[in-house]
């Protein structure tokens, strides 16, 4: 059943425009690494800025390398700071409907990463509907959609108990040459990306115990992109592809099984309808 | 942005679980898959539950049985596998024993479910009451839920306490007091009053019993901890003393869920296997070979309280399981009982550790030799458990990875000694698989 955004609590609010966000960062993110147009219009210095949201705690940031940039550079001080003066107002904007938001420069450079923001973010919208997007580009966007969401949501009071029996570890996400680690500790989730296509795969295959390489206490892999794509967009029942191989989960269940009600929160988030 | 949100909404699909694995493409389970593919578009989750096949070890596990005898179950493609599982439990004096379907299916042919109970069912109340331990009543039920439900029920009812204490980890059923499902519309109802402590720890229960004096109606344990996807645990003796004394202190009834362990241990009831002495006790599983019946034991003190309980259920009271009861009890007897059982899992559990250390593992058989579980302590992560037992399955082995197994009277010496075989071949090809991803 669909919740209205009015129906949510205060926390609940909270939660969902700090998820929205989060993801549009990631999406942005995610999306400019992949995308050689992208690539092509990034301001020359790279992209840093912030999003603050009055009531949903501290701002989020977000920082976009030029990837012709030969030396990964430092962290830039954010030039721009987007501005929602309540959590209903961040969580229509980034549903795509209208809602106030205020540009607050922060330094030079503020209207370019405006710019850029607003063009990566409707770019990663289409590269993850095209059905000529390169599927590992898909299968990136709706990964790290779905486990950047995961740790958006995980500290809210609703999970408290599932995150308190879910064991603590580390689960390695595979899918062709995208990798991430999804840390979970206590009522927390940190995730890293690893590797994205053209990387080499860090060596760390189970079982990490026989093999003294570092440590995934799990491992999730995808048998491939396209494999991802139909599970993370619902084309395909997860449970249907853990039967016929399509997922896989190896190692300790009750840290992935436990994940995998977290992502049922998720997708109640995902739901609430602006 | 919307739609890039819509998208992930997708991932809404909650698989339970899962383990390694080569998949639909294994022809082996051609038709399991085929029917498991079916029941996906009509079952949620295809197969729900502890029988979600990603509780297995997907492609190397059949997702269908079709039938079994014995000690041997058939899958939907026709393989056989010599079965530690013994349908969770429930088989103990082997799948189609004749002792026992030839009166339940002539029971069957007369009529089952009638509108008053048959008269079987007093024999089997008789027959419990003599043999179970310190037992004075029995109610039936059908489901092992039920009959935790209806204990610690029965025990908040005499206490008009509210407060139930349980073990971290232990498996008392599906209900909603005491499942796994954790969503807080029932943390604020039936789990509200639910409390948990770590097994065998002796402070911890006591700090739980000072926090909650005065609120609790019972502490509910199995006779041994059987948590999955760990070691099973033996209660210590000062554990075992110390539930007693805090019970006994409190005025909390002490409820010991025998369902797994049902007559494996002690035909008097687990409990007198670990010398302790609950007031309620509920049973299942094996109780009747595997047909549906579960009971609630009692004794006089909680009698008048489970009079006044309104307790039905419409198949509660069917014939059949109630015949098959007394036939398998019979046939348990008959087939050398407990020290039979004990004798083959320990020729298994010897079998297992020998040969996992001479492959090179600290392979270890935790828990009764009747239920035996086996883990290996350099992996508390269990991908040597989803390894060895997906090469056990290739060889026609059903050895759960992340669930206790059984033994049953229907296991042979020779089973034990072909399934040893196999483990050899196992311990074998882990070391050597491990051997080459070695960095
Ligand atoms: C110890 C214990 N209690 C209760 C139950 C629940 O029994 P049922 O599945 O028949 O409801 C089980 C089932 O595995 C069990 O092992």
């Amino acid at each position: 059943m669909k919740t209205k955004f009015m129906q949510l609590s205060t926390e609940e609010k909270r939660v969902l425009a700090r998820l929205k966000a989060s993801l549009a960062l990631h999406m942005v993110e995610e999306a400019s690494a992949a995308d050689a147009g992208l690539q092509k219009i990034c301001p020359s210095g790279g992209v840093s800025m912030k999003l603050g949201i009055r009531g949903a705690g501290p701002a989020l940031g977000l920082q976009v390398p030029k990837i012709s940039q030969i030396l990964p550079a430092p962290p830039r001080r954010p030039s721009l700071l987007l501005f929602f003066p309540n959590t209903e107002a961040a969580v229509r904007v980034f549903s795509g409907a209208k809602g106030a938001v205020i540009p607050v420069p922060l330094g030079a450079g503020a209207f370019s990463a405006l710019a850029f923001f607003r063009k990566a973010s409707s770019r990663a919208t289409e590269l993850l509907r095209a059905p000529d997007t390169a599927e590992a580009t898909r299968a990136r966007l709706l990964l790290a959609a779905t486990l950047y969401g995961l740790e958006a949501i995980a500290g809210e009071s609703y999970l408290e108990r599932r995150m308190q029996i879910v064991p603590d570890g580390v689960v390695g996400v595979r899918a062709g040459e995208i990798a991430f680690r999804v840390a979970k500790k206590g009522r927390t989730i940190h995730v890293q990306r690893d590797a994205q296509p053209g990387d080499a795969l860090p060596e760390d295959a189970p079982p990490a115990a026989a093999t003294g390489s570092p440590h995934l206490d799990a491992l999730l892999s995808f048998a491939g992109y396209r494999s991802a794509i139909d599970v993370l967009s619902g084309k395909r029942q997860a449970v249907v592809a853990l039967g016929s191989g399509e997922v896989h989960i190896e190692g300790l269940l009750p840290l992935v099984q436990g994940l995998f009600a977290v992502l049922d929160r998720l997708s109640w988030y995902l739901g609430v309808e602006v | 942005m919307n739609e890039m949100t819509d998208e992930t909404s997708g991932a809404a699909g909650s698989p339970s679980s899962s383990g390694r694995s080569a998949g639909a493409q294994d022809s082996r389970f051609a038709a399991s898959m085929a029917y498991f593919e079916r029941a996906a578009r009509v079952i949620p989750g295809g197969i729900y539950g502890s029988k979600s096949p990603g509780f297995l070890v997907p492609g190397h596990f059949p997702y269908y049985l079709s039938r079994a005898r014995g000690s041997r179950i058939y899958d939907a493609d026709g393989n056989e596998f010599i079965d530690y599982l013994c349908g969770y439990g429930s088989q103990i004096v082997g799948y189609g024993n004749p002792a026992v379907d030839g009166p339940a299916l002539e029971q069957a042919r007369k009529g089952d479910l009638l509108n008053q109970p048959h008269p079987a069912m007093v024999e089997l109340a008789e027959r419990l009451v003599g043999l179970v331990d310190g037992m004075d009543w029995a109610v039936f039920v059908k489901n092992g839920t039920d009959a935790t439900t209806l204990a610690t029920s029965i025990a908040r009812a005499d206490t008009g306490k509210q407060v139930i204490i349980a073990a971290e980890g232990a498996y008392h059923g599906a209900a909603n007091w005491c499942s796994t499902n954790v969503f807080p519309v029932f943390l604020q109802a039936e789990q509200r009053d639910v409390r948990f402590f770590p097994y065998n720890d002796v402070q911890a229960l006591e700090a739980l019993f000072e926090a909650e004096r005065g609120n609790i109606a019972c502490l509910i344990l199995t006779p041994y901890h059987h948590p999955t996807y760990k070691p099973q645990q033996l209660p210590t003796p000062e554990f075992t003393a110390a539930v007693e004394r805090l019970c006994r202190a409190e005025g909390a009834y002490f409820i010991v869920d025998d369902i797994r362990a049902n007559f494996r241990l002690d035909m008097h009831g687990s409990h007198k296997f670990f010398s302790v002495h609950p007031d309620l006790i509920t049973m299942g599983k094996a109780l009747a070979n595997g047909y549906p019946i579960s009971v609630l034991l009692g004794t006089d003190g909680l009698r008048k309280t489970a009079s006044s309980f309104f307790i039905t259920g419409t198949y509660w009271m069917s014939a059949v399981p109630m015949i098959a009861a007394l036939a398998t009890l019979d046939e348990m007897e008959r087939m050398g009982g407990t020290a039979r059982l004990a004798e083959l899992g320990r020729v298994l559990k010897d079998g297992l550790e020998s040969l996992g250390l001479e492959a090179g593992f600290r392979a270890r058989v935790s828990g009764p030799p009747a239920i035996p579980y086996l883990t290996f302590d350099e992996d508390p992560d269990l991908y040597l458990n989803q390894r060895f037992c997906a090469a056990m399955a290739d060889r026609g082995v059903f050895m759960h990875p992340h669930h206790n197994w059984f033994i049953s009277l229907a296991h042979s010496e020779e089973d034990i000694a072909r399934t040893l075989e196999a483990a050899r071949s196992a311990f074998a090809e882990l070391s050597s698989s491990l051997a080459t991803e070695r960095p």
